[in-house]
């Protein structure tokens, strides 16, 4: 139950700062009238294209892959963290 | 660092009590000794005419006296049992404590930070969110120009319009830093709560609460400022309001305290 949280906690956390991120990294790019595209090799995590006047903004399935791997860095700490605790419960000196 | 002609005072919620200091945040209390009462007694006089009380009540030499009374003091600030009002103007304490940090420089140490601990009015949710607020405001200054200083090193080369961007970062992250301890505060309603900074660290000390309304106080604040960043991102991006979505960044990075790396976060994972 700990571990699951820990992977959702830290899944939530990552998903909403990468969407903060590309979104403001869109809005640069608008601003800027200028195509940009981020992706983890072929997954796309976000892309901004300007066609005549129209610009499209697109968020891909790269913002869950960086989720998921947010969870599962935040998972890997934690129990780091709690192992690292437990070992210095068992210390004597 | 604490001079000569500072004072203490018991801390919002502390008290002496025949014989015990009492935590009424904490709901403890613990017995004191002769030469404790002696110290606390005198609180709100300068410690440098306190120490010379002590040394001649307990005989002591006037640098053992002096030492003792320091460490008392440091200990229960660092507990935040009592705050440190400091004597002098700003420019002074700023000017003798980076000749201190000079001193310390060689040994890589910085001056201790001193601990201050404010009231918090956890009655209501409104008064919760209003106490800590006004508590928080004067930190919630400070780093909203700091991060506003630092953004605009970069954002200037961007003209006029990135100076703009500098203050709105700056608006946002002091503003994000008064929601947060603001939302620990509502989410303690009903809870004996204060404000307590050390150095760089803002936290709310509070009463003993279950274990699920723990974590739900930990999650709900960085959650909820990172939610009302994420929903400025939004409208700005659909809207095409670029300030908005800068506004809405520095707030939506308090969803990384729901994870290990800050303290909510940990107490939210269970460690």
């Amino acid at each position: 139950m700990r571990s699951l949280r820990a992977f959702l906690l830290g899944a939530l956390a990552t998903g909403l700062v990468a969407y903060a991120a590309a979104a403001a990294l869109a809005v640069a790019a608008q601003a800027g009238e200028r195509s940009l595209d981020l992706s983890l090799g072929p997954v796309v995590v976000m892309s901004v294209t300007e066609r005549a006047d129209t610009t499209t903004t697109t968020f891909g399935p790269g913002l869950l892959l960086l989720a998921v791997a947010g969870g599962l860095v935040n998972l890997a700490l934690a129990a780091l963290i709690r192992r690292r605790a437990e070992r210095q419960v068992h210390r004597v000196d | 660092m604490i001079g000569a002609r500072d004072t203490i005072t018991l801390a919002p919620g502390v008290s002496v009590r025949a014989g015990r200091l009492e935590d009424r945040v904490r709901s403890e209390s613990w017995p004191l000794n002769a030469s404790a009462v002696f110290v606390l007694e005198r609180a709100g006089r300068p410690l440098g005419e306190t120490v010379s009380a002590f040394a001649k009540a307990f005989q002591l030499p006037f640098e053992r006296a002096r030492e003792d009374v320091l460490r008392f003091v440091w200990e229960l600030n660092g507990l935040a049992l009592v705050n440190v009002e400091r004597s002098g103007s700003r420019i002074r304490r700023v000017r003798e404590w980076l000749a201190l940090a000079a001193r310390l420089a060689p040994a890589g140490a910085v001056p201790a930070a001193v601990t201050r601990r404010r009231a918090l009015d956890t009655r209501s949710t409104g008064r919760a969110l209003v106490s800590c607020l006004v508590a928080v405001s004067s930190r919630v200054a400070a780093v909203a120009g700091i991060a506003a200083a630092l953004t605009a090193q970069v954002a200037v080369a961007a003209g006029p319009s990135g100076l703009g961007a500098a203050l709105v970062v700056g608006a946002s992250t002091g503003l994000g830093l008064g929601l947060h301890e603001a939302a620990h505060a509502a989410l303690l309603h009903g809870v004996p709560s204060a404000l307590v900074t050390r150095g760089r660290r803002t936290s709310v000390l509070h009463a003993a609460v279950p274990p699920t309304r723990r974590m739900i106080v930990a999650v709900g604040a960085p959650l909820g400022v990172a939610l009302i960043g994420i929903l400025a991102v939004g409208t700005g991006s659909f809207a095409a309001l670029p300030l908005l979505v800068v506004a809405g960044c520095p707030l939506t990075a308090h969803a990384l305290a729901l994870t290990v790396v800050g303290g909510d976060g940990r107490v939210a994972c269970g460690l």
